[in-house]
């Protein structure tokens, strides 16, 4: 049903990035939070992210940025608050419906799959919505076969459009560091998002991969028509490519808006640099 | 411009390159994936009609349990080495099927055809009989493997591992509580309730009589399934989405795969045919006991799929008929048999931890091998920074 719906609006209007009019967010996030014991490690967070979005969340070390991202994926259940996606409400889904809904990430330390070649890792994130079970696998019905010759080619065009297909009979493990990062991506993008969230994209890359990265993300966004919450800690970076920013600090969001109005927000200086700023 | 409705779903999707409309050319009709299998049974009637029979041949009589074995080997591998949960229990499962299998012919013939010696030839209402009773065999002990896989939703590693001994030895021990064999007809027909409570079954001394009706052609054709099924399923969506969860549980649910379901499918999987080799054990020897359930059997499989690599089909093919050939070898060493088992196991460990094949198949190996010759020194990759 849903996906008969999704495919009803695949080509009808997309609403332009950008200007973030608050009705109709994509993904609306309403005041989650989760406590570990005592410990609020995030508390009321609130996001609306528009479709085809570039947002950023940033934050000092141990601000509760991955714990969003957890959030919103299901790995933890938000102990307060609403999460939506379209018209869909995702409050309490395991992490495996939540991919399918349409929220897609990729992880701050990489997880590939490291003993699955590299087409293998795509495929098995493209294989979400694949409508053959046990027995047609068993038989190798011709639907079945259909189906897999499929997902083959759109794994190898997404490998393709980010020049990883000449290695996609590698296995992860013995992918460079940049190509592993590049492939959690593809990876992500396979499963079909709505919403892509990626962790620290940048952690580790070098200045000119850095810069690469920064223009395949809005070009991931453009393509793809996805919306993008980064985590990042490298600030030009995040300056350069969000239209908006969250700023965390222990859980708590100190502030939200444009690159230029966190840049000058004196909480989110202090933040960074110190309380001592807030006195003068 | 933006219609009302289109807030449900997205225009995401790259839909131009992701369009189902992209017609696929597949090869063959429906039948093509019928064909390994029609060879396999194929080269099963030749073994069966050019060697002697087991009963007269000793070297027959190996082949046999080597095929048996391997099935067994085989289907753990779905559960250790693909899916990656450690199971010890596997001989429980088999003993379960082999029981199952053995009370529907051993009391099945007896209503039908009032004996229990063997009805029918090749293929006739006595192998029918068989085969049914080994699938059902498989069945039951699907069931079991349901209700093992349950726990494997929130115990891994050591703890799983724990509760499949567990299952084993309750197996091995409700077997022996079972009360004695019916071996009479006109007893079994006036049965009472008392009489099946606790189930007939043989007791500790195990269940014995059972009718010889497993030859190489069933052996070798549950073999030839059995390996393509367990091909199939590594080589396809719902492999990958069993080795992932082997690789990465927490990656592997990001990326949608339902770790639960893949969990209880492989032990479902892997039950199943553990139960039909349980049929074929029982009726090949004619017996089958609560030992056989016990957890020693169970480690010789765990034994195989280690020393033959986690995942690697023909790795640990190879090494079932390896570790099955070597004890009747070594058989005037009867005693240092486990001592040749556990240096082995050592020498494996401490060489080649990955076990013989790795994580790949026998044609894999050359392919790679010719691939890097082929590429040596062509794509060095730009030097990228690492943390």
């Amino acid at each position: 049903m849903k996906s008969s719906t999704e495919g009803l609006t695949a080509k009808s209007g997309v609403i332009a990035g950008g200007a973030a009019s608050g009705s109709d967010a994509l993904l609306d996030v309403r005041e989650i939070g989760i406590s570990f014991g005592g410990l609020k490690a995030v508390q009321k967070f609130s996001l609306r992210l528009p479709r085809a979005g570039l947002y950023g969340l940033i934050g000092p070390n141990g601000a509760g940025k991955t714990t969003v991202f957890n959030l919103l994926t299901g790995v933890y259940q938000p102990d307060s608050g609403e999460i939506q996606l379209g018209a869909q409400r995702l409050g309490q889904g395991k992490p495996h419906e939540i991919t399918a809904a349409g929220i897609a990430r990729t992880f701050q330390n990489i997880r590939l799959f490291p003993s699955l070649s590299v087409l293998d890792n795509v495929r098995l994130a493209g294989q979400l919505h694949n409508r053959h079970g046990l027995l047609s696998t068993v038989i190798r019905s011709r639907g079945y076969r259909r189906e897999e010759e499929q997902l083959r080619q759109r794994s190898l065009e997404l490998l393709q459009i980010f020049e990883l297909q000449d290695r996609a009979d590698e296995l992860a493990c013995n992918l460079s560091y940049g190509h592993q990062r590049k492939l959690e991506i593809i990876r992500a993008l396979a499963t079909n998002p709505k919403v892509l969230l990626l962790d620290e994209p940048a952690a580790g890359l070098n200045p000119q991969e850095k810069l690469a990265l920064a223009e395949s993300i809005r070009q991931i966004r453009d393509r793809f028509q996805v919306a993008v919450l980064l985590i990042e800690h490298d600030m030009p970076l995040v300056m350069k490519i969000c239209e908006r920013i969250t700023v965390l600090e222990y859980g708590i969001t100190i502030s939200e808006g444009t690159p230029a109005d966190v840049q000058n927000d004196p909480r989110v200086i202090a933040a960074y640099l110190g309380a001592g700023l807030e006195d003068a | 411009m933006t219609r009302g409705t289109s807030s449900v779903g997205t225009g995401v999707v790259a839909a131009s390159a992701k369009s189902e409309a992209a017609e696929v050319a597949v090869k063959g009709n429906g039948w093509t994936g019928l064909i390994p299998i029609a060879i396999g049974i194929l080269i099963a009637l030749v073994l069966h009609f050019a060697l002697p029979a087991p009963q007269r041949s000793y070297n027959t009589q190996i082949l046999q349990i080597i095929g048996i074995v391997i099935v067994l080997a085989v289907s753990l591998n779905i559960v250790n080495g693909m899916t990656g949960q450690f199971s010890i229990g596997h001989a429980g499962f088999m003993a379960v099927g082999g029981y199952t299998a053995a009370s529907i012919t051993y009391y099945g013939s007896m209503l039908l055809w009032g004996s229990t010696t063997k009805h029918g030839g090749f293929l006739g209402s006595g192998d029918w009989l068989f085969l049914g009773s080994c699938l059902a065999g498989g069945l039951v002990a699907a069931i079991a493997g349901y209700v093992v896989g349950l726990p494997s939703l929130r115990l891994r590693g050591d703890y799983l591992a724990i509760v499949t001994l567990g299952f084993g030895e309750i197996i091995r021990v409700v077997l022996q509580q079972t009360g004695p064999l019916i071996e009479d007809v006109e007893a079994l027909r006036s049965v009472g309730l008392k009489q099946l409570v606790p189930p007939p079954l043989g007791g500790s001394l195990g269940f014995s009589g059972i009718p010889k009706y497993t030859n190489l052609f069933w052996v070798y054709s549950i073999l030839t399934i059995t390996l393509v099924v367990a091909y199939r399923l590594k080589s396809s969506s719902a492999g990958r989405s069993m080795i992932s969860v082997r690789e990465d549980e927490i990656a592997a649910q990001a990326m949608g795969v339902n770790i639960a379901r893949q969990k209880v499918t492989a032990f479902v999987v892997a039950a199943f045919f553990a139960g039909v080799a349980g049929g074929l054990f029982a009726h090949s020897t004619g017996t089958v006991s609560p030992k056989d359930a016990g957890f020693q059997q169970s480690f010789d499989y765990v034994i195989m799929t280690v020393l033959g690599g986690r995942g690697s089909i023909s790795g640990v093919t190879l090494a079932a008929i390896f570790l099955t050939v070597l004890p009747e070898l070594l058989r005037d060493f009867e005693q240092y048999r486990l001592i040749v088992y556990a240096l082995l196991l050592i020498i494996m460990m401490l060489v080649r931890p990955q076990g013989l094949l790795g994580i790949h198949e026998v044609w894999e190996m050359f392919n790679r091998r010719r691939r890097k010759a082929e590429t040596s020194g062509s794509d060095v990759s730009p030097a990228e920074v690492g943390p």
